[in-house]
């Protein structure tokens, strides 16, 4: 039971730095994910808390130890892997007495922790098979079971579910999420799925060539995204993202697109841009919506177009259509048959427009 | 120092010692002694430097350029033969479902035998009183004994049969596992595309193999000098220096001759010949290999 | 007929002939190890064997019988003796250096990895009679000639690199995440792997020492011109030293031969298994 704190910690593989500086507060008892596309940094950073990489730069303290020149076995910290890299030449209750057999415990006490460990994980039957003869989901949960045994003060899971297909994938991230509900330790989560990310974090941490993009709960990051990435990053399908420039039309300031089409900047946020700048403005496929089929919003600015193309998903269909020249989806809860080509009028929620400078990434 | 306990060097250190010891400073010395008349009878002789005397004197050496002429033209046509004979079998073994398994542990007998107990049996093989061979054709009413040791040219050919029996397999083997190893995907879409079975070979199955080629080769290379171990065997070199190849020249001019400066300056150039042979097929084997590979 | 029974027939007398190749001559020197000398001499050949006996091998250990004077002319039991030690010693310190080596190789980056690599596998191509030159000359200096330690070391060298090359490839097999996790697990770098990198990586190992002392128990080359007297001699110079004599005792030295040939055949049992994987590793996969 720990609280983990990274220091201004950095990275460098060669010449290029793959972590910069960064600074995190991990609560105790949180679980926290880091989430990001492959190559931002958040794997290195998880194995820095192991200790499996050398710290370059920067302190990172579990409680108020710092860890930097602690090997991995000393900072008490478990760690599930992407291929659970279980030991295939020791049974699974060997693989999970393993790390209490090292510390050198007595073998009944060992015994008892792992059946306890084994009852909370169910797989007490498979104790006396080989890693080789379980499934991928067994496999997985003798992994999460081998890092339970030790009472670790914090766990650290790199990619632990991106080898199962769909359907396992979905089941186990419900029995981590309950395993953390049961062991309430805090947990260190390494994902590039955000749904994922979404549906297990306590907090998620956004990364991106090695720096934090943000920090926050689930819904913070959906519905206050702070750049321009997590915005397109977070939520499913991605936002859709337009870049304009905004320009001053009937005493009032109007977001202009590369195609011409001018569309009002929201009321709150007339105050925020300036004549001139370039900026991007995106919204969710629920925030602009047929007509036909949807409500119309308080704010809305509306525009006609015609289908390209319709995905019924059965609670929900997505159309995709064009604004302007750039591709956009639309997605509408009612079960309405929509066909490719039709023309429908469309309203766009200004009031959960999101804008974003150019330049920075950074919202407005 | 955690960080050289941590690191590589620690772990490569006692290997690099040895073989700094017993390989890298003997090859200097060599190099030294080959700018030197040093004769072992003569021990002064070691610090007398007489620069590339021992090398101009090999290039004007009729018996040593015969040798080496021998020694390379033996090396191709035993191995583009071992490279034959080994495929040919490992297609075969390939088609053998029944006893596959038996039929290559069978063919990894050669490779686990001492060459010099390869010179041994072909020698008693091709021995012209009571060899097999003799033997076995005088029931045909080849009476008069062939001198299978003694002639020129079958004396090169003998020697050739006892090498090629005892590393052919080397390629069996290796190609065989790369027969086995060829995904059945290719094969079947070059069906499917029209290839007749010839066609499949030389378009999908060959490339494939590439690699173990150079594989087999590159470990061949590695132990090509063991052909030593069977001439001294079965000939020693002669008779008349018949069967002479560039190892046995070395080994006579430096131990019998007692000529040290001269045998390493021909031991150096045996050495690039080695190296060069290495280097090559171990550069193909890595171009094989990227041309197999998807990325 | 049909054309696939055609077929099968031409691959089962081809199998019949290949396995008659690769089997006679080690066959034939086995036999004659067992046939009196009158037998193999005979004209026209005697083909099928008879009056097999054992005296070749008891004239060899045990000195001569039947009237013959004394103690055998071939001391085989030194040539054994030294054969085992140095084969036994060169490979269990050659397995142990190039494993630690390997391990080195498969689990850490460095600058210039595969150059070192390639340099140590380059000294294995020398070929060994030219190796054999300035050892002599230095074993001579400082009085390693004619002992075990001298040749012990020597093989040691000749079977690192091939270790190497083996225990790598079967290190690097095993994740990286195996020995990652036993750290976080509470190892250190040594316990994880003595417990799980080793334990796994046990086949490797297992056929690289075969290999390496095939390698030993086979060379004739260097170990010629070490070794001087029967103090270190082992089977291959002295099957060579005694086939070298004008007048051949056939039957006697196949029966050399035969001590020779025995290891080769059970450890190619042994091996077998792993051979192939062992060999293509860093083959293919790079």
């Amino acid at each position: 039971m720990a609280k983990v704190s990274l220091q201004g910690v950095s990275k460098f593989y060669g010449k290029v730095q793959a972590v910069k500086k960064i600074d995190l507060e991990i609560i105790n008892k949180e679980f926290l994910v880091l989430v990001g596309p492959s190559g931002c940094g958040k794997s290195s950073s998880l194995r820095m808390i192991a200790g499996l990489e050398e710290i370059d730069e920067g302190i990172i303290k579990i409680g108020d130890k710092e860890m930097n020149n602690l090997e991995p076995r000393e900072r008490n910290v478990s760690m599930v892997f992407q291929n659970y890299a279980l030991y295939p030449h020791m049974t699974v209750e060997e693989n999970l007495g393993f790390s209490l057999k090292i510390a050198g415990l007595a073998k009944n006490e060992i015994e008892e922790r792992v059946h306890e460990a084994a009852g909370i994980l169910d797989i007490t039957e498979f104790l006396q098979r080989k890693p080789s003869q379980l499934s991928g989901g067994q496999r997985q949960r003798v992994a999460m079971g081998r890092a339970i045994v030790r009472r670790p003060d914090v766990f650290l899971f790199d990619e632990p579910l991106s080898n199962l297909d769909a359907k396992l994938r979905n089941q186990m991230r419900t029995e981590i999420k309950r395993l953390h509900q049961k062991v309430s330790t805090t947990i260190v989560y390494v994902t590039h799925d955000q749904v994922e990310a979404m549906t297990l974090a306590d907090r998620i941490v956004i990364m991106k060539d090695g720096i934090i993009e943000q920090i926050g709960t689930p819904l913070d990051l959906f519905e206050r995204p702070a750049t321009k990435f997590v915005a397109t990053f977070i939520g499913s399908p991605s936002m859709n993202m337009i870049k304009a420039s905004i320009v001053k039309q009937n005493n009032e300031l109007s977001m202009k697109t590369n195609d011409g089409i001018i569309v009002p900047v929201p009321k709150d946020k007339q105050n925020s841009v300036i004549e001139g700048q370039n900026i991007s403005f995106g919204f969710r496929a629920e925030d602009i919506v047929p007509l036909k089929f949807g409500q119309k919003p308080s704010s809305a600015w509306e525009m006609q177009s015609s289908v390209n193309l319709a995905e019924p998903l059965g609670t929900e269909t997505l159309i995709f259509t064009n604004f302007g020249e750039i591709e956009i989806v639309s997605r509408m809860f009612t079960p309405e048959q929509v066909k490719s080509n039709d023309v429908l009028d469309f309203a766009l929620n200004l009031d959960r427009t999101y804008l974003f400078d150019e330049n920075s990434g950074l919202a407005i | 120092m955690r960080k050289f306990l941590n690191g590589p060097w620690v772990l490569l250190m006692p290997t690099l010692i040895i073989l700094t010891c017993v390989v890298l400073l003997p090859l200097l010395l060599s190099l030294w002694t080959s700018f030197t008349p040093f004769k072992l009878t003569k021990p002064d002789t070691l610090y007398r430097f007489v620069g590339f005397r021992n090398y101009e004197r090999l290039i004007g050496d009729l018996d040593f350029w015969i040798a080496f002429g021998r020694t390379v033209l033996f090396l191709a046509i035993a191995l583009n033969l071992e490279l034959v004979f080994g495929l040919g079998i490992a297609l075969l073994i390939n088609k053998i479902t029944y006893g596959q398994r038996t039929l290559r542990t069978l063919m990894m007998f050669p490779m686990m035998f001492s060459p010099i107990l390869v010179g041994f049996q072909w020698k008693y093989i091709f021995n012209d009183n009571i060899g097999l061979m003799n033997n076995f054709l005088r029931e045909f009413g080849v009476i008069q004994p062939i001198p299978w040791l003694v002639d020129g040219i079958l004396a090169n050919v003998s020697i050739m049969a006892a090498e090629i029996w005892s590393s052919t397999s080397v390629f069996a083997i290796l190609l065989l596992a790369g027969l086995l190893g060829i995904p059945k995907d290719p094969i079947e879409a070059a069906k499917v595309d029209g290839c007749n079975s010839w066609q499949v070979f030389k378009n999908i199955t060959l490339p494939f193999l590439m690699p173990f080629v150079f594989i087999a080769m590159t470990i061949r290379s590695l132990d090509v000098a063991r052909a030593y171990d069977i001439v001294q065997m079965m000939t020693g070199g002669g008779p008349a220096k018949r069967t002479e190849l560039l190892w046995t020249l070395i080994s006579r001019t430096g131990y019998v001759d007692a000529k040290m400066g001269m045998a390493n300056a021909m031991s150096y150039i045996s050495i690039f010949l080695s190296i060069a042979f290495t280097f090559f097929f171990f550069y193909k084997l890595v171009e094989a290999r990227q041309r197999l590979s998807y990325e | 007929m049909n054309k696939k029974q055609i077929n099968n027939i031409l691959i089962w007398f081809s199998a019949i002939i290949l396995i008659i190749l690769i089997m006679t001559p080690g066959l034939w020197v086995v036999l004659t190890a067992f046939r009196p000398q009158v037998d193999v001499m005979a004209k026209p050949a005697v083909w099928i064997p008879r009056n097999l006996n054992l005296i070749q091998f008891e004239t060899m250990l045990f000195g001569g019988s039947e009237g013959s004077m004394g103690r055998s002319p071939i001391p085989v039991l030194s040539y054994l003796r030294n054969s085992l030690i140095i084969s036994f010693t060169s490979t269990f310190i050659a397995v142990l250096v190039g494993t630690i080596g390997g391990y080195g190789f498969a689990r850490h980056n460095f600058k210039h990895k595969n150059k070192y690599f390639l340099l140590i596998m380059l000294t294995r191509t020398i070929p060994g009679i030219s190796l054999s030159l300035p050892i002599f000359i230095i074993f001579s200096k400082i009085g390693l000639i004619d002992t075990h330690i001298g040749i012990i070391l020597v093989f040691v060298a000749l079977n690192i690199p091939f270790t190497i090359w083996l225990t790598d490839g079967f290190f690097r097999q095993i994740p990286r995440a195996m020995s990652e996790v036993a750290m976080t697990d509470g190892c250190t770098k040594l316990q994880a792997f003595w417990h799980i990198e080793l334990p796994l990586s046990r086949s490797g190992i297992a056929s690289a020492g075969i290999f390496a002392f095939l390698i030993s128990w086979n060379e004739y080359a260097l170990v010629s011109n070490l070794a001087r007297s029967t103090d270190s001699k082992t089977l291959t110079v002295g099957l060579m030293d005694f086939t070298a004599q004008f007048t051949i005792n056939w039957p006697g030295m196949c029966a050399l031969a035969v001590f020779i040939i025995i290891p080769a055949l059970i450890l190619t049992f042994m091996v077998q298994k792993h051979l192939v994987t062992g060999l293509t590793f860093g083959g293919v996969k790079g």
